[in-house]
Formats: C-alpha cells, structure tokens, sequence
C-alpha cells in the first residue's frame, strides 16, 4: 500500500481533539464555546488550546461578543478550514480505497 | 493499520457531524409543559362541556398558542442560561420542518371553525389536527433524538385507531369524547413522553 496519502493528512487537523472540534464546526455555520465543550466533554482549558491551534492555522474564526450582560463565545470555520477539511476527509477516504482489495 | 485508523477517524467525523446537526435543547420540561397544559385544556373541556364548534375551536387554539408561547419561553430560558445563540441551525431545521403540517392545521382549524359548521363535526377539527401535528412531530424528529419520529408515528397511530373504534361504537361522538380525546393525545401523551425523558436523559453538568 502507498503510505504517501497517510503522511500527507494534515497533522494540525488529525489530532483527536482538534478533528472533534473541525468536524463539530463543519456541519455548523457557527456553534457556541458553551455548546462544544459541552458536547465533546473537553475542559474549558483543553478546548482553548485547541481552538487557539485552529485559530493560528486559519481554521478556524472567534467572534466574541456580549449577550444580556453574558459573554458569548462563537466559532466558525474559515474558507481555508473549509479546504482543508474536505482535503482530510477525501485523503482518509483515499486511503481507504487503496487497502480494499482489487 | 493505517486505513483502519481512516475508517476510524472518517466515522468519527461521520458521527460528530451528524450530533452537531441535532437539535439538543432541552425537550423534557417543554414536553411536561406541553402535556400539563393539554390535560388541563381536555379536562377544562369536558368539564366546560363546550359544544358548538366555535367555542370548542376556540377552547382548543388557545391551549395551542398558551402551549407555543409556554414551549418558545422554556427554550429561550435554556439558550440564555447556555449562553447559546437561540436561532442555531438545528433549531431552525426543526422550526422549518415543523411549520408546514402545523400552519396546514390551522388553517384548517380556521375554516372549520369560521364557517360556522355545527357541533357535531368538531371531527373535522379533531381529526385532522391530531394527523397533522403527528406529521409535524414526525418531521420535526428527522433533526432531533429521543425517538421524536416514533413519537410522531404514535399520534398518527392513537389517532387513527381511535378514529376506526369511534366510528365503529359511536359515530356521532359528544363534545365531552371529543374534549377528553384531545386532553388525552395533547396532554397526557406528552406528559408520559416528558416523564420518559426526564428519567433517561443524563443529568446536565451544573454551570
């Protein structure tokens, strides 16, 4: 089996954590901080350095703003964290087609 | 190993996707509110015994908006203390799926009521309302968990085999059948779904 698909899958996306987080914001336009946390049990501390890892790549925007004196915290996918998620999915999908038997 | 490890990651993103698309706001207490308030409406009817079909339509589309307005309160109270956008994407999808069969209901309700038909065909104001919220709910669950479309499925299947026994024992039924059908369908059903819910939804963390 070629292995080159399996080393070229982004690195900053494959990790567990941060795939949970970019695959939560891909069938969303926007989801809450309070929400992802919530529904991927992380710890506030632990969803903010892998927010801030999105974050710096370009993956991922943060709008904060304010909502009955409460603040809000929202995230979106970016156009480029668009991309290259669907680049990561169709090289898993790619990889999966090599190992199938021909 | 590594197209193990793709199929994994794939399903992973498969799944976390498909839960991001749910509507998750808290249903239990819209449906306590929603069945109390049906029960009252049903055993306010039949003790109102509230004939002519304008009154009982009257009777019964105020319980709807009083069941609306109460549910709309409960789900904006829970985004507010989620610190949550209210109009989130599920929660439009659900809104979508449930305003067709619902609108068709009330209009409905308001030419059987408005063209001033007698009492006895409050069916044609049972009936189709009990169909068409079923549909409503069975729509509404393709973007919601918990068995929403099981539940639909069971309005319709309460509806219609009540409607082939009423026929077959009485086929004019009294405004009280009709009151105490509706009581039951609207308020205790919803009531034993929001019991039902209460007992296996895990507990929220507390903030």
């Amino acid at each position: 089996m070629n292995p080159e698909p399996f080393l070229q899958l982004d690195r900053v996306i494959h990790e567990k954590g941060r795939l949970a987080i970019m695959s939560m914001l891909a069938a969303s336009a926007e989801l809450s901080f309070t929400e992802l946390r919530d529904a991927l049990e992380m710890t506030d501390g632990n969803l903010t350095t892998h927010v801030r890892t999105l974050q710096e790549t370009g993956y991922v925007s943060v709008a904060k703003s304010y909502q009955r004196n409460r603040r809000l915290t929202t995230l979106s996918m970016t156009a480029a964290g668009r991309r290259a998620f669907a680049e990561y999915v169709s090289l898993l999908e790619r990889i999966i087609r090599q190992a199938r038997p021909k | 190993m590594e197209h193990h490890a793709a199929a994994e990651h794939l399903e992973v993103i498969r799944t976390l996707m498909e839960r991001t698309a749910l509507y998750r706001r808290t249903l239990a207490p819209i449906m306590l509110y929603v069945g109390s308030v049906g029960t009252l409406a049903g055993a306010g009817g039949v003790a109102l015994g509230l004939e002519s079909l304008p009154a009982f339509g009257a009777w019964w589309l105020a319980a709807a908006v009083l069941a609306l307005a109460g549910a709309f309160v409960i789900a904006r109270r829970q985004a507010l203390r989620d610190g949550e956008p209210f109009w989130s994407p599920p929660t439009l999808r659900v809104t979508q799926a449930m305003v067709p069969p619902l609108a068709a209901g009330f209009i409905l309700s308001l030419v059987t009521v408005l063209a001033t038909a007698p009492g006895e065909w409050r069916s044609l104001f049972v009936i189709p309302n009990a169909l068409f919220y079923g549909c409503a709910v069975h729509a509404a669950g393709f973007f919601m968990p918990r068995g929403m479309k099981l539940f639909g499925w069971l309005i319709i299947g309460i509806t219609g085999v009540t409607v082939l026994l009423a026929a077959w024992v009485a086929p004019t039924p009294g405004a009280r059948f009709h009151h105490a059908f509706m009581g039951a369908l609207f308020g205790l059903l919803h009531l034993a779904y929001g019991i039902y819910l209460y007992v296996t939804e895990p507990r929220e963390r507390s903030a």
